[in-house]
């Protein structure tokens, strides 16, 4: 009852003309980029952080904004996968395998109208699911001391490669490196120059969202902009969308497919380390071993196939917001881009934001279910115009990213210094990824470093300098152990996890 | 020649050798953020980043080793042409440079020009010319009116 009411008071925040405005232009925003195709959510959100900021917005309306940018991201990638074969974010991967060839066969409106249903169903339960468990958490959350805090902050370092993750050393330098830049400037407690080399413009440390814009938006800018892919999308290699609505018998038997594949994607997104990739693929391999053991219709235009991963990838994505909130450790690469933006707004996520901002955390989730109606409403009409977006030649739009990256750091900080440490970030960021080390990891080093520091002091201050207060509690010992795991078994499992989705994938498309 | 870029092996080279020269950096990172913790004068300062420093040279020297014993098939920097990466960069860097001086619709238009001079893999003809040179004039104008008259963002 207690949480019925606080959702309704959610409601009313969310429901005012300004928020409900702000939820439709974030959905059609984060569809906008979702559908394009390489750019995922976490580019989304970076991408769109500076505007929300020059809007002047307060904490919830740029929350909602931002929030319903993400989901929007997440229903988005479904469209070039399904129209084109190429997967708009890496948890849009698994809907190409039978997304692609319902597009074939003329049923591209069917395809895309369906993943949209199943996309709804699968964020609308996490959304549910959010409501229920974070409250729980937090009751936990209340248990932590400093230690535990110290601990779970390196258990979101552990974790966060992810089971899929081939290179742990290269997550872990990653982290290092994020935390070594979260040190610059004045260390708040002694008042010591960190890192600075006398420079001015470094005293205050380096801002976050510098750090996001250039990582994720510059960087998108960079690879976008060097590879050669004028020709690539014409309207003649996008198929007709005609027959939108899908017909009852396909929903119906999508039903069980899609409570399957909702249920399993919100436990991956609530796990550390799984997240809306791994929930996409477990939700698809379910479905095939249940309904099509001998490989008969899986990859060949299955509707279920379809349906399976859009609700799974959508459910984790609510579920990776539940460690998040309750916590404050991200579970993924959005969420920390979203765990920044609370950041920046001065709004600590964890336990307390239950208690001390109810609004923003309720307004929130209220949000979230208004922008999941929006998207369905959106998805469906919409659709042909959202294909179009992927028409648009990226040498025009990439520029445009660039833009609104350089005015919105500008904006923020005023600083033309601040601008050019922006596109310093976008070349490192480049860099990384070019040579495949994960940027999550950089950008959660950056924004727990000074937490994690803390935390640290504290646990120290109190246990008069024994380490041994990082294992002095039950809690902080099982907190160890899930490290530990999150951190070796992707080095024993983790190339086998990611070669068999990719044999998934490619076989599958092979056989077409 | 074209082959070789183009074969898997070269690939596989190619994102070692990154792997191998980003690993040395970061250990060279990890020395001097180690060197920087020295002239702290506050013990409870250097705790922290020197753990993370130790991290980041142990991480990175096993990254190396590793790739140096067993070299795995990375993309590496992949088939773009180096003076288009380096145009990118240079004319976003000389775009933040000149945004004091020729203010924010000048330094777009460096950085536009940049960008699209970069991004222009095709033939350049009269009618290309004047879509995507009017079209980015178009935007950088709309953008501008945006931000400084709509959003009230002082910009330059």
């Amino acid at each position: 009852m207690d949480i019925l009411s606080l959702l309704a008071n959610g409601f009313a925040v969310a429901l005012t003309p300004q928020n409900l405005m702000l939820a439709f232009l974030g959905c059609f925003l984060g569809t906008l980029m979702g559908a394009l195709p390489g750019l995922g959510p976490a580019n989304g959100v970076a991408i769109l952080i500076p505007i929300a900021f020059s809007l002047g917005l307060g904490p919830t309306p740029s929350l909602i904004l931002l929030t319903s940018v993400y989901y929007g991201a997440m229903y988005g990638g479904r469209i070039s996968s399904i129209l084109l074969n190429i997967p708009g974010d890496e948890p849009a991967m698994m809907t190409c395998i039978d997304g692609y060839p319902m597009a074939q066969q003329g049923k591209a409106g069917q395809a895309l109208s369906l993943s949209g249903i199943a996309s709804f169903v699968g964020a609308f339960f996490a959304t549910c699911g959010l409501v229920m468990l974070a409250p729980q958490l937090v009751k936990i959350a209340l248990l932590f001391g400093p230690a535990e805090y110290f601990v779970l902050f390196t258990v979101a370092f552990a974790t966060l490669g992810g089971i899929t993750s081939t290179n742990q050393a290269k997550s872990a330098f990653a982290a290092a490196l994020g935390l070594g830049i979260a040190m610059i400037g004045s260390d708040s407690q002694t008042g010591s120059q960190r890192f600075t080399f006398d420079h001015i413009h470094l005293y205050d440390g380096i801002d976050f969202l510098i750090a996001i814009v250039g990582l994720f938006a510059l960087s998108e800018v960079f690879i976008f902009l060097e590879h050669h892919r004028s020709g690539s999308v014409t309207s003649s290699n996008v198929p007709k969308v005609t027959k939108i609505l899908p017909d009852l018998k396909m929903l119906k038997s999508c039903i069980p497919t899609i409570t399957r594949g909702t249920g399993l994607g919100f436990f991956a997104g609530v796990l550390p380390g799984a997240g809306a990739s791994l929930g996409s693929f477990l939700a698809y391999s379910l479905e095939k071993q249940t309904v099509d053991r001998d490989g008969k219709t899986f990859g060949k235009g299955d509707p279920r196939g379809v349906a399976a991963p859009e609700a799974g990838n959508n459910a984790a994505s609510g579920g990776a917001l539940v460690p998040m909130l309750a916590l404050g450790v991200p579970g993924s690469g959005t969420t920390a881009v979203l765990l920044a933006v609370l950041l920046q707004l001065n709004i600590t996520p964890g336990p307390l934001l239950f208690t001390k901002n109810p609004d923003v955390v309720w307004g929130l989730i209220a949000a979230l279910f208004i922008a999941n109606f929006m998207l369905l409403a959106m998805n469906i009409p919409l659709v042909s115009l959202f294909t179009r977006v992927l028409l648009v030649p990226t040498r025009i739009l990439m520029p445009v990213v660039a833009m609104i990256s350089f005015v919105g750091i500008y904006s923020i900080t005023g600083s033309t210094f601040d601008v050019m440490l922006m596109v310093g970030f976008g070349l490192a960021g480049w860099l990384l990824r070019k040579l495949e080390v994960p940027l999550v990891p950089v950008i959660l080093g950056i924004l727990l470093g000074n937490q994690m520091e803390v935390n640290m002091r504290r646990a120290m201050t109190i246990s008069d300098g024994e380490w041994s207060v990082f294992v002095g509690s039950p809690l902080a010992i099982v907190l160890w152990i899930i490290a530990i795991a999150g951190f070796v078994l992707p080095m024993l499992y983790g190339r086998k996890v990611k070669a068999r989705m990719e044999a998934a994938s490619k076989e599958e498309i092979v056989k077409n | 020649m074209s082959k070789l870029i183009n074969s898997k092996k070269f690939g596989s080279e190619q994102g070692s050798i990154g792997s191998f020269i980003v690993s040395a950096l970061f250990i060279m990172v990890g020395i001097v953020t180690l060197y920087d913790t020295m002239s702290y004068s506050d013990l409870d300062s250097k705790v922290f980043p020197r753990a993370a420093a130790i991290v980041l040279i142990l991480c990175s020297s096993i990254s190396l080793i590793f790739g140096l014993l067993k070299p795995t098939a990375e993309e590496g920097f992949g088939q773009g042409s180096w003076w288009r990466r380096l145009l990118l960069v240079i004319t976003m860097l000389i775009s933040c440079f000149a945004m004091p001086h020729l203010g924010f619709l000048g330094a777009s238009a460096i950085a536009f020009i940049g960008g699209l001079i970069a991004a222009m893999h095709g033939q350049w003809t009269s009618k290309k010319l004047l879509l995507y040179w009017g079209s980015g004039a178009l935007i950088m104008i709309a953008f501008y009116v945006l931000f400084k008259m709509v959003l009230q963002v002082p910009l330059p």
